[in-house]
């Protein structure tokens, strides 16, 4: 046998194969992506022209009925603006944060390691265990930031942040944003590591200040991290569901529901299935509005930067 | 190569039609369930009282439950995705109606009537709690009554002996305890719904039960004189700093702990309340009691106000037989309704239960209801769902500022007429 090869063989196997072999491994994802999101976001769509209850076996076609009432539903128009500053804030405060932190802890600081651990925690905790960890920061009686207010102060203060209409949304930001930094630091140390020290040096030496390297060296040159932390931050805040759903469950009375919560309101509290299918239609739609956007900006700078 | 045994290929062949009817038999001994008695007592409890089912039956339970609030949805997944369970325990009220009304459920009228359950089933809660469209679909479980839960050392230390039995002894009351240092009222509101008992009561006591009748079925208005003057009196409680402040950021078991602690006189709360105090070690009489919600006009009939909790069949059970077995025995044996009533604080659906079963508080409870002129279900099980979302949210608003009532009924008028027209 020795001499003949049987690589040729099996390549051309493989090459003749190829198409029954690429069938053959995306089947199962496919057949699971069908199944989990293809189905589901297509009978979203169907439900959205009738009005199903969820319960009755029965239903009749309302055509654009349900399109037609989101535009008089005054609860629909506050979720939306509390979705624009969920996402704007679930944005800019973990990676500002993030940022702030990767510049400090990037120095030679001492018990860096320690602070990186603790700062990148959270992000291993669920949103119900960040949520409920924050509940008990915000109780109104004996709650950690009254309790402080208070030793700061030495006046009795008990504001139900939770409770309260102003202050619900920002107080689940509050609590997102601080889960969420350790994620955008993590990326942003990554993107340290990659800036060349000798930049640093040379432009150090020239007599630039911490503050002019910072803002005309290292952030430009982070700008791929930053993408990335983008990316994710608009992700995870269009995924941001379930601390809302523990920390406020949208109240006070809806002050602080998003479109995915006032959907889900509507939907399983309400039992207004078709009604509760036409808005998370329409939050479909600012998602892949969004995300388009998100391409076209990332097809840019892969021009700009040859990536 | 590793040849097929043909032998045995067909063996597996032949053996197939039995592993289905095993399959299927086994299918017929068991009776799905899904609940929500998952408090740390109810959930044992449940399973107990299930096992005696099993035990005096071949039937055998397959058992999921689903915690209390979270319930409310899982059920409506189950159903849209047509995988109800055999049975499944519901609320009596708006909430049955609503998946009566869309085919979901199975009538029971003829093991209804062929285990005798009218002269089985507490008249208090039979008819109105089990009859949906002339047929009846609910066998009910336990039901709880709502009144003025107290602490008694707190009255005593008070100096306060007599509990009042009308609107303007009860204002006195709160004026005697605000003036001592004490709070009078704890509210627990985070999760809306402790906050209908106040609607619901200042409602019967003011307007009467046919007003209130009319306005859950949507033939009277949020805006009318009688929602109004209830709003005004609640609002006056509020006002006078009667309740404990942030009452929207705790939950009813916040409130009684405040009021176990002594931080508040009472709260306006159901009867499950005693089997939470009870499993803090508090003594019933001794620690805690109750006054009804005291009457407000003369000549309004007295109403009680409760929950009825029930077990109801899916219309598409796959064991119907199995399912009415357990509805007929959970309702029957009155040793599965001492122990169920007794584990949850709960008055018992079954007549034929003994009250020395029932402690003090409960035993007064049961007079209460048993003399009360009609038994009303609280509000967010007398109207239909997408309703029920708009009043609570609305008590809830309210609760944060009522200086805007005004404005927070004319907007609840709108939205609860757009909701009965959904």
């Amino acid at each position: 046998m020795r001499g003949l090869s049987w690589t040729p063989l099996i390549k051309a196997s493989m090459e003749r194969d190829k198409r029954l072999w690429r069938i053959v491994l995306l089947t199962p994802p496919l057949l699971v992506f069908s199944v989990l999101i293809v189905g589901p976001l297509l009978s979203s769509f169907y439900y959205s022209f009738t009005n199903w209850n969820g319960f009755s076996s029965s239903y009749q076609f309302v055509g654009l009925s349900n399109f037609q009432k989101i535009w008089t539903d005054r609860l629909f128009f506050q979720a939306t603006v509390n979705t624009i500053i969920w996402m704007v804030s679930a944005l800019l405060l973990p990676t500002l944060l993030g940022l702030v932190l990767a510049l400090l802890l990037d120095s030679k600081v001492r018990g860096g390691k320690f602070f990186k651990t603790i700062f990148y925690l959270p992000i291993c905790l669920s949103a119900i265990v960040v949520g409920q960890i924050w509940i008990w920061i915000y109780q109104p009686n004996w709650g950690l930031l009254n309790t402080l207010i208070e030793e700061i102060t030495g006046e009795r203060f008990r504001y139900a942040w939770l409770a309260k209409p102003d202050s619900a949304l920002f107080s689940v930001i509050v609590a997102w944003s601080w889960q969420q930094t350790g994620l955008s630091m993590v990326i942003y140390l990554a993107g340290l590591t990659a800036i060349p020290s000798e930049i640093l040096e040379s432009s150090a030496s020239e007599g630039a200040t911490t503050w002019q390297r910072i803002w005309y060296i290292i952030i430009p040159l982070l700008i791929p991290s930053t993408v990335v932390v983008i990316a994710l931050s608009v992700i995870n805040s269009l995924k941001g569901f379930d601390i809302l759903y523990i920390m406020t469950g949208g109240g006070p009375f809806n002050s602080s529901d998003t479109l995915a919560m006032h959907m889900y309101n509507e939907s399983f509290k309400k039992y207004l299935i078709g009604y509760g299918s036409s808005i998370s239609v329409v939050l479909f739609v600012i998602a892949l509005i969004i995300i388009g956007i998100y391409f076209r900006q990332l097809r840019k700078f892969d021009q700009i930067y040859g990536q | 190569m590793k040849y097929i045994n043909r032998r045995k290929l067909l063996g597996t062949l032949f053996a197939l039609p039995f592993i289905g009817l095993t399959t299927s038999a086994l299918a017929q001994s068991e009776v799905t369930i899904s609940h929500y008695f998952t408090g740390e007592l109810g959930l044992k409890a449940f399973g107990e009282q299930m096992e005696k089912f099993e035990a005096a039956t071949s039937y055998k339970m397959k058992n999921s439950p689903v915690g209390h609030e979270d319930f409310k949805t899982d059920i409506l997944v189950r159903a849209s995705g047509s995988s109800l369970p055999d049975v499944f325990s519901y609320w009596a009220g708006a909430r049955v109606q609503f998946i009566a009304d869309s085919d979901s459920l199975k009538p029971i009228d003829q093991m209804w009537n062929e285990a005798g359950l009218d002269q089985i089933v507490a008249k208090t809660v039979a008819d109105s709690a089990t009859m949906y469209n002339g047929k009846r679909f609910l066998v009910p479980f336990n039901y709880h009554y709502s009144g003025m839960f107290y602490n008694t050392k707190v009255m005593a230390d008070a100096g306060i002996t007599k509990m009042p039995t009308d609107w303007n002894g009860f204002l006195a009351l709160c004026k005697e305890l605000q003036s001592k240092g004490i709070t009078p009222i704890a509210l627990g509101s985070k999760n809306r719904w402790p906050a209908q008992f106040w609607f619901d009561y200042l409602l019967l006591r003011s307007a009467g039960p046919d007003y209130r009748a009319q306005l859950m079925a949507g033939k009277a208005s949020y805006d009318d004189p009688q929602v109004k003057q209830a709003m005004g009196m609640w609002k006056a409680l509020v006002d006078a700093g009667y309740f404990v402040e942030n009452a929207n950021a705790n939950t009813w078991t916040d409130a009684s702990d405040q009021v176990a602690r002594g931080d508040a006189a009472m709260t306006l709360m159901g009867t499950w309340i005693t089997g939470y105090w009870n499993g803090l070690g508090l003594v019933p009489g001794a620690d805690y009691d109750f006054f009804p919600f005291p009457s407000i006009m003369a000549g309004v009939p007295s109403a009680s106000v409760g929950p009825v909790d029930g077990l109801v069949i899916g219309a598409n059970t796959t064991n119907p037989k199995g399912a009415e077995e357990f509805l007929k025995f959970m309702v029957s044996d009155t040793g599965v309704q001492a122990a169920w009533s007794k584990a949850q604080g709960a008055l018992s659906a079954n007549v034929n239960v003994d009250a020395s079963n029932y402690n003090s508080v409960m035993l007064k409870a049961f007079e209460t209801v048993k003399n009360s002129d009609a038994f009303a279900f609280n509000y967010d099980l007398a109207t239909p769902p997408p309703v029920a979302e708009v009043g609570l949210s609305m008590f809830a608003r309210f609760m944060d500022d009522p200086s805007g009532v005004d404005e927070i009924m004319k907007q609840t008028a709108q939205d609860a007429a757009g909701a009965f027209n959904e």
